[in-house]
């Protein structure tokens, strides 16, 4: 499709939408972040974030623009089931709800997933951690930066390398200024935008065209979406549902902010956020079913949700599609931003380059990378090597093998640490193995299966016994900062 | 077997009072924190 000639909203209108909402993420970056100089206060917000705003962030930063781009191309695609698969990615949020409160008990000064991996496995299986780690953060900046580049086009015609740029240089500018108090701040605020926006629309859909309506169009002209014995959308459910797990339970996006909540905050935090997330993808996928209803021509799935929008709405709702997608990517962005130069300051440049730097030079690196790691995005999402999709379920084999490592690691004294290396190792070699032989939707459900089978039978062969007192220890640079 | 029009609109118009709901509640939990002095 030609998206310049097929835009819904002039390219003057998409600049002026960008421009106001980057000025004001940038101020109010500066603005919250004026009195971070301290390390603590610059990565992990001082430790003391409330749940109204750890809940907001858990859930903008959970909705994506695969959110409210992929779930309505979903249920366009697979139907319901393509609706409810999607929303089963809160259980990723709502299992990590006690998790946050084990990790929050067990590591009080902890700043990284990697820092548990590593006092809780040794350096063999933090390296393995950290490779996964590092490849599945990569792959979802370039996915995200990808997507602003081709969402911005496709709705105001701006060319792809002008909107990934823009949405890039401005993430990283606000995350600069304000760390992780300036992502946390405009989350909540992109949280309510998405949230409006969507529930604007729906609402629009059911007034303008009806249930019934919906539903009968749907059943006359495609029946096949709202047939509830699909076998390939049934094993989509149940893949994308351990995905979202292995994409929580591993990521130092969700880890940086069980470390950052006030105590207390990170079980109700994440159950919250799990619970208001989940009914997200069901209103998106919704919307695209309107389309038989209405008639309408989608040249492209991926465009479903901004298509029907602005049939029922015209400009004012390709404007209201325009301002979510650029809050729920910034909402990703700043944050995998922000999680991903911790991950790299914290165990790679101090634990492996050095290891005597000070609170001082781990600020000032992780300004540096937070900069490095936005131009390395750029250099990535400029040749626009892979579509979405792909790049998104690429990483399922290798996140979905960390499930079992980390929650038997956290909860069970004796998992075995060569047992976890394995499960990771095979399980996402199994996973990519199927993704190749069978597809997509298999990909991160044989990860899965196959790691907890390693956890499982190394640890019942060769229990070993840890002492949780270790993860407390106090984190080196608090022990030098208080003396 | 083919989900029927009662359940579809039941599933939709209960995410969509959710999705209602949670910028309301976002914004009274964020007001009382702000009161407790627990914002951040």
């Amino acid at each position: 499709m030609n998206s310049v000639n097929s835009a819904i909203l002039d390219p003057t209108v998409g600049w002026a939408i960008l421009a106001g909402f980057s000025l004001l993420w940038v101020a109010l970056g500066w603005y919250w972040g004026r009195h971070a100089q301290q390390l603590d206060e610059y990565v992990l917000a001082g430790r003391r974030v409330g749940l109204a705003l750890g809940t907001a962030t858990a859930m903008a930063t959970w909705v994506t623009s695969n959110t409210t781009m992929a779930a309505p191309q979903l249920a366009f695609q697979i139907g319901v089931w393509g609706m409810l698969g999607y929303s089963l990615g809160s259980i990723g949020l709502l299992m990590f709800a006690p998790l946050a409160t084990r990790i929050r008990a067990l590591m009080p000064n902890g700043y990284t997933s990697g820092d548990f991996v590593r006092t809780r496995y040794g350096n063999t299986a933090w390296r393995v951690f950290l490779a996964i780690s590092l490849f599945y953060s990569l792959g979802w900046l370039v996915s995200m930066g990808m997507a602003g580049g081709i969402l911005i086009h496709a709705l105001t015609g701006i060319p792809y390398h002008y909107g990934m740029t823009v949405i890039l240089a401005i993430c990283v500018g606000y995350t600069l200024l304000g760390g992780f108090r300036a992502v946390i701040g405009t989350d909540f605020i992109q949280a309510l935008l998405i949230l409006t926006g969507l529930v604007v629309i729906a609402f629009l859909a059911i007034r303008h065209v009806g249930f019934e309506t919906i539903h009968s169009a749907v059943l006359a002209q495609r029946p096949e979406l709202l047939n509830l014995m699909m076998p390939a959308a049934i094993m989509f459910l149940f893949n994308n549902l351990l995905f979202g797990i292995g994409e929580v339970f591993h990521s130092n996006v969700w880890w940086s902010r069980a470390f950052s909540f006030r105590e207390g905050v990170g079980f109700k935090a994440y159950t919250l956020a799990g619970l208001l997330w989940a009914p997200i993808p069901i209103v998106a996928g919704f919307i695209a079913l309107a389309v038989p209803a209405l008639n309408l021509n989608i040249p492209a799935a991926d465009m479903v949700g901004p298509m029907v929008a602005a049939d029922l709405l015209g400009v004012t709702g390709a404007v209201l599609v325009l301002v979510m997608v650029f809050a729920a990517l910034s909402s990703s962005l700043d944050s995998l931003l922000a999680a991903t130069s911790i991950l790299i300051v914290e165990d790679i440049y101090r634990r492996h380059l050095k290891p005597h730097a000070s609170a001082e030079d781990m600020r000032r690196a992780a300004a540096r990378i937070i900069v490095g790691l936005g131009v390395l995005t750029w250099i990535l999402c400029a040749p626009r090597l892979t579509t979405l999709a792909e790049l998104l379920y690429f990483t399922g084999a290798f996140v979905a093998s960390t499930i079992w490592p980390i929650a038997a690691g956290l909860f069970w004294r004796r998992t075995n640490g060569t047992a976890a290396i394995a499960g990771m190792v095979l399980g996402s070699a199994a996973g990519l193995y199927s993704y190749f032989a069978i597809g997509f939707y298999v990909a991160a459900l044989t990860g899965a299966a196959v790691s907890m089978l390693c956890v499982l039978l190394g640890t019942w062969l060769a229990p070993r016994e840890f002492d949780w007192a270790q993860l407390r220890e106090d984190h080196p640079l608090h022990t030098r900062e208080l003396s | 077997m083919t989900m029927p029009t009662g359940v579809f609109s039941a599933l939709v118009l209960t995410a969509l009072a959710i999705t209602t709901a949670a910028p309301l509640l976002l914004l009274v939990l964020l007001i009382r924190d702000w009161m407790r002095k627990q914002l951040w």
